[in-house]
């Protein structure tokens, strides 16, 4: 089957499994989307599928045809970043990283739906995104960062 | 043999794999016992630097060295740099990065000595290949205390070498060059300058001086000291770090293996023909003797597939439920061992003022990315691609797994997607490398999170009893019993740990620093029906968690502030000092004795490990209805000496205390019918970013002595207790079992 990720469309076969995950990583290399925990329970496997943040491992591959799956790798074109890793690198929010994708993805997500989420909203979102090196201050105060960085983008563009 | 696919690309950075090959480094030894790289590719200069190393090994080299020319194996050092023609300057690590931040602070302390800003260095992950060695691997909080003068004596050593030759190369006494980066100059006329690259590329017959180059003071520390960014963050936020999971070469497959159904039981046969007939199933693999049934097929789910239709049999051993261990594991009774007396403890507490017992539980180091590795393996070599803490403990346990020599063997270690004393096991590895061996193919092993769960090595339970006599507002005596699995010992030969005694990972943090004449520890070490071993900080947590929440039920006792009570307990000594200047200044953060909200206390606790000391203020609050603890935030004054990226020490304390809550609160593994009984984090939770405090640091040195103390355990030492402490202000009910669950709060709370 082709799925559109990226932007772009691939050839995905299946042949890792019937979830999201497998075929990202296994199957198309694209190894910055992690594996946590396969159940759903962690976050460290979140990318977004049409605008929502969207559990990788428990997201079967049919079904996904004609949508928008975004991963980690497609946010910044290389040279540079989506404000969301900018103020994740400012804040020098990772520790062993594993997490990252995950955070940043559900992140990315919710300030596009909701451009003033507050910090309540940021947290609520980020409820269920594990991260055991207990980056939990930073990753709170890189995303308040990246949601005053968006709004102050938002703000210049339509001036 | 395969090429890397991705392992270059994203760092974990190693060195392109043709020139880590086995054999191809060299190493003289020179003078000052630094090692010159010989037969590099290519011309350059490569200078070693071994750490902490026992003379005897560096004698048994030199003799060595006189007689072959080379040094060979054993000389080992732990880091070296390499300056190549192009004007690359390269530094090797045997350390991992497994967030902790270490390559950043290494490169900090090397470029301080070069001259060089740290991004003038690459920073490279050694494999174990390039005639390294490091036994010790990256644990207990020593990489940068233990590296820092050896690292800063190469650097210095080095740049004077390039120094020397620029002014040879230019004509000029040394006294009228001036660096810029990489390159010196002429003293007022800069066009005349020579790169590092070009003095590197122009000379092979490198002499180390004779004498030690002239270390930096700290007063002309440019570089240490100063907030870096770490060099390894914009790989972990775009997705191109590669970590043991992520390693992908051309042609792999992927393996699975069978678990026991229980902690004791064993495999008394198996029948494969089912699993054979799997699709995409290569190979099942069965090694009964050694207990090892695998499978080896194209893609994890088919492996996992393959594994699931195997029909096994086993013989059940008895089945443990966790009542039967909470039973066992009590002090008291023979072979308790003495680990620290002082004056008669015994002998004041015949009528003590106070007694009471503290419980802590199993708990799993949970990295979030679970076991993996890559295993390569042909008929007379293997490389081995994985996150481990141990890279050369790995290639020892897969040379002997698959029958090759360890120098046929090379590990190549990954970024690690956490370790907290979890990846210093080599299982995946060996797994891998069997799995790869009998397929003919290279071989990905990634573990479950059931297995992660259920089949690694977990942290012990504890249980202590403490007692103490007061009298005029002092403690005079004061002991400490105290009971635990093994930490250190699981990997322990038995003779070793019955020289040794005790073990020492397992009372690390129990020991009675306080000013009381008569201190006694004690310490049981108690068989479990399952592997335990080393997590974040070993029995720091357990044992800071009952001796701080005791001295808090001392000074309660005693109708003294907590905070008092402990200040009047230090030694006027520089460990006296130190601890005095870090709970002032963690209460001053903590604005301790100042008035609260209502419905919230503070509680107060301090720790000492790796010589650094760590004070923290916890504030909470509680949801009585629910028994939920609530923990607002916690303010944490540490004095780890000299800091090098205090930026990196911040996260390291901030990710200290999260351990420190979630061991308090949520943390807990349970056996039930004779297994682990969560399989996934459904039932072993972790903490949550909506459960996180707010975390305050000030870091301290009040010590001045220009060196750095470990800092990746220290900060989760006191946590656990401050909020037991806090809980105590608050509702004056003492918990004392970890974690604080609801259950065990409402209990208290009805008491
Ligand atoms: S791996 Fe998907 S939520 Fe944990
Ligand atoms: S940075 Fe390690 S799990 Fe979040």
């Amino acid at each position: 089957m082709q799925l559109k990720i990226n932007g772009k469309l691939r050839e995905v076969s299946g042949a890792h499994g019937d979830m999201l995950l497998w075929a990202l990583r296994d199957e198309l290399g694209l190894t910055g989307t992690k594996f946590g925990c396969g159940v759903g329970l962690c976050g460290a496997c979140t990318v977004i599928v049409d605008g929502v943040a969207t559990r990788a491992c428990i997201t079967p591959l049919a079904g996904l045809q004609g949508k928008e799956i975004r991963t980690v790798e497609g946010l910044s074109d290389g040279a540079t970043l989506h404000p969301v890793q900018q103020a994740f690198l400012e804040h020098q929010t990772p520790q062993c990283g594993w997490c990252m994708s995950g955070q940043i993805m559900t992140v990315v997500a919710l300030l596009e739906r909701n451009p003033v989420a507050s910090e309540a909203d940021i947290v609520a979102a980020l409820s269920r995104n594990y991260c055991r090196c207990g980056c939990y201050v930073r990753i709170k105060s890189a995303a308040l960062a990246a949601q005053q960085k968006m709004a102050a983008q938002r703000g210049e563009a339509a001036a | 043999m395969s090429e890397v696919v991705r392992a270059a690309a994203g760092s974990a950075p190693q060195a392109e794999s043709r020139e880590a090959s086995a054999g191809e480094r060299r190493w003289r030894v020179s003078r000052r016992g630094f090692l010159i790289g010989v037969g590099m590719a290519g011309a350059g200069l490569a200078l070693g630097v071994t750490v902490g190393l026992p003379a005897a090994r560096l004698k048994v080299a030199e003799t060595f060295s006189e007689v072959s020319g080379f040094g060979g194996a054993t000389n080992d050092p732990d880091a070296w740099f390499e300056v190549l023609p192009d004007n690359r300057v390269r530094l090797f690590l045997t350390k991992v990065e497994m967030g902790q931040g270490v390559h950043t602070a290494l490169a900090q302390i090397a470029a301080e000595e070069l001259g060089l800003a740290p991004e003038d260095l690459e920073v490279l992950q050694a494999t174990t290949s390039q005639g390294v060695m490091d036994l010790a691997g990256t644990s207990g909080s020593f990489s940068v205390s233990s590296m820092f003068n050896p690292l800063r004596e190469a650097a210095a050593t080095l740049r004077e070498m390039l120094r020397a030759e620029a002014a040879r190369m230019l004509s000029q006494p040394t006294g009228a060059l001036r660096q810029e980066g990489r390159a010196f100059f002429v003293q007022g006329d800069p066009s005349r300058r020579v790169t590092f690259g070009a003095l590197a590329a122009n000379r092979s017959n490198w002499q180390v001086p004779k004498e030690k180059p002239a270390l930096k003071p700290a007063g002309e520390y440019r570089v240490i000291g100063r907030p870096h960014p770490r060099v390894d963050t914009r790989d972990k936020i775009t997705g191109a770090a590669v970590y043991g999971y992520d390693v992908r070469v051309e042609g792999m497959l992927y393996g699975a293996v069978l678990r026991p159904p229980t902690l004791t039981a064993t495999l008394k046969s198996v029948r494969t023909a089912r699993a054979e007939r799997v699709d995409g199933v290569r190979k099942v693999v069965v090694d009964l003797q050694n207990g090892f049934v695998g499978v080896v097929a194209v893609s994890r789910a088919a492996a996992r597939a393959g594994i699931e239709a195997l029909e096994a049999e086993w013989q059940s051993g008895k089945l443990w439920q966790q009542e039967e261990i909470d039973a066992a594991m009590t002090v008291g009774g023979p072979g308790g061992v003495t680990v620290q007396r002082v004056g008669d403890a015994p002998r004041e507490l015949r009528a003590p003022t106070l007694t009471a017992e503290y419980r802590s539980p199993f708990a799993i180091q949970s990295p979030l990315e679970a076991q993996a590795a890559l295993a390569d393996v042909s008929a007379d070599r293997a490389v081995i691609w994985a996150s481990t803490q141990s890279p050369f403990v790995v290639r020892r346990f897969v040379a002997q797994a698959i029958g090759l020599k360890e120098a046929q063997v090379e590990v190549r270690a990954t970024y690690l997607g956490g370790g907290f004393g979890r990846k210093a096991g080599w299982e995946v590895a060996v797994e891998a490398a069997r799995l790869s061996k009998a397929a003919g193919a290279p071989v990905h092993v990634g573990w479950t999170r059931q297995e992660e769960l259920q089949n690694g090595y977990v942290r012990p339970p504890t249980h202590h009893r403490l007692s103490a006599s007061v009298r005029d507002g002092r403690i005079v005596a004061l002991e400490h019993q105290q009971a635990s699995g093994d930490v250190l010992f699981t990997f322990f030969p038995k003779v070793a740990a019955d020289l040794v005694g005790a073990d020492f990972g397992a009372y690390r943090g129990a020991l009675l620093l306080y000013d009381i004449p008569n201190r006694h520890t004690i310490v049981w070490r108690r068989a479990l029906p399952i592997k335990t071993g080393p997590w974040r900080g070993l029995g720091l947590l357990a044992n800071t968690f009952a001796v701080e929440s005791f001295m808090d039920e001392l000074a309660h006792a005693a109708g003294v502030d907590p905070l008092e009570w402990r200040l009047r307990h230090l030694p006027d000594t520089l460990w006296g000092r130190r601890m005095r200047a870090v709970l002032e200044a963690a209460a001053e953060l903590g604005r301790w004795g100042k008035p609260l909200p209502e419905g919230r206390a503070r509680g107060i606790a301090c720790s000492t490990d790796t010589d650094t000391v760590v004070a923290q203020v916890a504030e909470v609050s509680l949801e009585r209805e629910a028994g939920r603890i609530r923990v607002h935030n916690v303010a944490l004054a540490m004095d780890c000496g000299l800091v090098i990226n205090p930026d990196g020490v911040r996260a390291q304390a901030e990710g200290g205390v999260m351990w420190g809550v979630g061991s308090a609160l949520v943390e807990e593994m349970r056996i039930e019918n004779g297994r682990v009984a969560a399989r996934n984090f459904d039932a072993y939770p972790l903490l949550t970013i909506a459960e996180a405090p707010h975390v305050e640091v000030a870091l301290l040195d009040t010590a001045r002595d220009g060196k750095p103390r470990g800092v990746g355990e220290p900060p989760m030492g006191p946590t656990a207790a401050a909020i037991g402490n806090a809980f105590f202000a608050l509702t004056g009910k003492r918990l004392r079992q970890i974690p604080f669950t609801p259950a065990r709060v409402k209990a208290a709370l009805s008491a």
